[in-house]
């Protein structure tokens, strides 16, 4: 294998398979990035067997070859360089990639490509011409424009411990003309969802990792905007594949295409339907910068407390505008209060939420103002942008409360 | 600084409770406490009955026998956890700094507030007269030690057969002067034993440990020794602990004599347990482990404790926490000379709520909710009383 590349493609591509690489595992070659140089392009390859990424940058291939190299040392080398040109060279004999980037030499010791896992990907006669074994499914294409926006609104929500492994997922459901992800840890729900011009010929819903799917939006960020991705999902419906198309050739610190496969959680996600509150006795408009703001230093002094934030909610006054008090305290640091101006229609309610879910959803809306739709202190809140239905957005939080 | 501290104590507390819901108990001898033929205790006695001898913590059947005509009344805990809730508020509107020590009892730091500790003193005695109709002592000094005993000192001058309604002050500086005619019985710590054994070395009053060489009280009685010695001086640094500080809340019961019957014991722990559910509902706090204290007649002293899954702020859950422990640490027919309630690892009285709680049975849900604010309505309208779980009957 003889081969160069850009120091910028090289690092942009390690950074996207990266992430995939295994951290701890009993087999070291999960512990490599896979290079293959194929068809004028460099390939790279990561995979923990959860999740396998495939990066294709551009390269001016020589020779053809493929070799695996600790991923952590490679990385690392190629972020302490400068921009410019990059040449490899494989020693098949001893299986060391030979480095070379202005005067710098390296040696790095790899591992035989063969003992890579494959990596599924699917054959739709538009990519490169694939080595690997092709998936067996369906398609569809996704426009890329806000999906990534659309992960971050819900991810956030799934739960990190892995006690009921579902709730670590997010359910991607495709209904009709509809896409929507939902995520929830069982203290909060979030539930996004736009219309999409292509449809699975039936409904379909998936459970898919929360970190994968955060790792596609981090993908799509630098992705070509003109073209969709393509989402795969098995026929056995244990894998999906999205494929995202990059920038390419000409545009440094670029990609060509990025496949990530991951598996799909197998148990059934909760009906979350059903606790999607069905009305409210008080609805609160307030400002999100400001709302966000007043959290955050609610929290400062909620932190010590059980992260309590305590929200009251009073109904216009014959001014028109109503109040949103917020209040924090902590025996030891003192304690904090907060006054917003808010259009409130209907009741006024004390409820008690975790400063640290306000913040988390308040965080991932643009919108100039938020819908606080609440019923009684021991039922759950909703919260949404102003100016989109509950169909396109919705968060349900549930407040903290005496016991019984 | 000098501080400046209140001690605040109701006058025999559930007898004034009762004399306001039957005015035609004023001024008799009466008593609240266990029937005097199940081995009862006198947990409160009117000052008329007082004049008779009769003491709290004192046998029933006794208690009668000093005055036949003693009127005996069941206790009511829940009303007197009601009523002291009240007059916690009211302390509370003096100053946050608020400990509360039982349910008819606290200290008060009022260092912070421009008037005179005295006149802050009689304003809460005035208050708590006035708004609720409640008589209490109270003493006023620069540390909790010497205004605790203040309380005692004024309330034992008053000796007309009514509420004493006193108010004891020790100006600063005077601490040492107004303990030294004290029986050391009047420090903490001191009970019937040390009492005796100081009294064999001449010890009598509390002028005397000032005499006593320090060295020589602190072989003879170790850490006791040196503390009764700071005590004697009227030394005492302990801040106000506040309820949301506090690291524990408890409530224990001597007994005047020992108690073998258990449906005497359970019914003391049902009403610690209330107590102590009060003061944490009070303080907004939930406790992680409720634990037992039982000491035998060996004076001998177990504690044993559980940790539920989900802290407990309920009276009813402390109670049959307390009841289990008691069931299984305690042989049937075994003599108890104390018996305690306490709540320790204190949090917010709050928990996340779960979404799947709500999924499970939403309908469910709905009607506990409802039958809650019903419960709740009723008690606000006739009182806590008006209606209880069929379990509690």
């Amino acid at each position: 294998m003889r081969v160069s590349c850009f120091q910028e493609n090289l690092s942009k591509g390690l950074s996207i398979v990266g992430r995939a690489v295994s951290s701890r595992s009993t087999l070291p070659v999960l512990g490599n990035i896979l290079l293959e140089a194929k068809d004028d392009q460099l390939r790279l390859a990561a995979t923990n067997l959860e999740i396998g990424v495939n990066c294709w940058i551009g390269a001016h291939i020589e020779d053809e070859g493929a070799i695996t190299v600790p991923a952590r040392l490679l990385t690392e080398f190629v972020n302490s360089l400068q921009p410019g040109k990059i040449e490899m060279e494989l020693s098949v004999r001893t299986q060391t990639l030979h480095l070379r980037c202005g005067n710098f030499d390296v040696n790095i010791k790899g591992i035989d490509a063969q003992e890579f896992p494959v990596i599924p990907t699917v054959d739709n006669g538009d990519g490169p011409e694939e080595t690997a074994e092709a998936l067996e499914g369906r398609t569809i294409a996704l426009e890329t424009a806000g999906l990534t926006k659309m992960i971050d609104q819900v991810v956030f929500a799934a739960a990190t411990d892995e006690s009921r492994p579902t709730l670590t997922g997010v359910e991607v459901t495709f209904a009709k003309e509809r896409l929507a992800l939902a995520a929830t840890d069982g203290y909060r729900l979030s539930v996004r969802s736009i219309e999409v011009e292509e449809a699975f010929t039936d409904d379909l819903a998936v459970v898919v990792p929360a970190r994968h799917l955060s790792e596609l939006g981090r993908i799509i960020v630098d992705a070509e905007d003109e073209r969709p991705v393509q989402v795969t999902v098995t026929q056995a419906r244990n894998q999906i594949l999205f494929r995202v198309w990059g920038k390419g050739g000409e545009t440094r610190g670029a990609f060509h295409q990025v496949d990530l496969v991951s598996q799909l959680i197998a148990d059934r996600f909760p009906d979350y339907r059903a606790i999607i509150p069905k009305g409210h006795n008080t609805r609160t408009v307030v400002g999100t910068d400001a709302f966000l703001q007043a959290v955050r230093v609610a929290q400062l002094f909620a932190r010590d407390n059980a992260n309590i934030v305590r929200l009251k909610i009073e109904p216009n006054g014959d001014s028109g505008v109503g109040n949103l008090h917020l209040t924090a305290s902590s025996a030891e640091m003192g304690n904090s209060k907060n006054e917003l101006d808010a259009m409130v229609e209907g009741d006024d309610l004390e409820i008690d939420f975790d400063v640290r879910y306000l913040i988390a959803v308040l965080s991932q809306i643009d919108e100039e103002q938020v819908v606080l739709e609440t019923t009684q202190s021991n039922r759950p809140g909703t919260i949404r942008p102003l100016g989109l239905g509950d169909e396109e957005f919705l968060h349900v939080v549930m407040p903290m409360h005496p016991p019984r | 600084m000098v501080r400046k501290i209140l001690h605040f104590d109701l006058d025999a507390f559930y007898c004034a409770v009762e004399e306001l819901r039957r005015p035609e108990l004023k001024g008799t001898p009466f008593a609240v406490g266990g029937r005097p033929e199940s081995r009862g205790v006198v947990s409160s006695c009117s000052y008329a009955a007082r004049q008779f001898g009769i003491r709290s913590a004192m046998g029933m059947a006794q208690a009668v026998r000093l005055c036949p005509e003693l009127r005996v009344l069941p206790p009511d805990m829940r009303e007197y956890g009601r009523i002291s809730g009240q007059v916690m508020e009211i302390l509370h509107s003096v100053t946050p700094l608020v400990e509360q020590l039982s349910i008819d009892e606290a200290f008060l730091e009022v260092t912070e507030r421009p008037e005179y500790a005295s006149e802050l003193a009689k304003m809460v005695q005035s208050q708590v007269k006035r708004r609720l109709g409640l008589p209490s002592s109270l003493g006023v000094a620069t540390n909790k030690l010497v205004a605790k005993i203040a309380t005692d000192v004024g309330k034992a001058a008053v000796r007309t057969g009514d509420y004493p309604m006193a108010v004891q002050v020790v100006p600063p500086g005077r601490e040492t002067e107004f303990l030294a005619p004290l029986p050391v019985d009047a420090l903490w710590g001191v009970g019937p034993r040390t009492r005796e054994r100081l009294a064999a070395r001449g010890i009598h009053k509390v002028s005397d440990l000032l005499a006593a060489s320090a060295e020589e009280l602190a072989q003879q009685f170790g850490k006791l020794g040196r503390d009764l010695r700071r005590q004697a001086q009227g030394l005492d640094q302990r801040p106000i602990v506040t309820e949301r500080e506090a690291k524990s809340i408890s409530q224990e019961t001597t007994f005047a004599q020992d108690v073998v019957d258990t449906e005497t014991l359970r019914r003391v722990l049902r009403q610690q347990a209330a107590q102590v559910g009060g003061r944490l509902r009070r303080g907004g706090l939930a406790a992680r482990t409720v634990s037992l204290k039982l000491r035998w007649t060996d004076f001998s002293t177990q504690t044993r404790q559980t940790t539920p899954s989900q802290p407990v702020d309920d009276e009813e859950d402390i109670c049959r926490i307390a009841l289990e422990l008691l069931a299984s640490n305690r042989r049937e027919g075994a003599p108890v000379r104390l018996i305690g309630v306490g709540c320790s690892g204190l949090v917010p009285a709050v928990k996340q709520m779960s979404i799947f709680d709500m999924a499970a049975d939403p309908e469910a849900r709905a009607r506990e909710d409802q039958l809650n604010e019903a419960v709740k309505a009723l008690r606000k309208r006739f009182g806590a009383d008006a209606i209880r779980r069929g379990s509690d009957l």
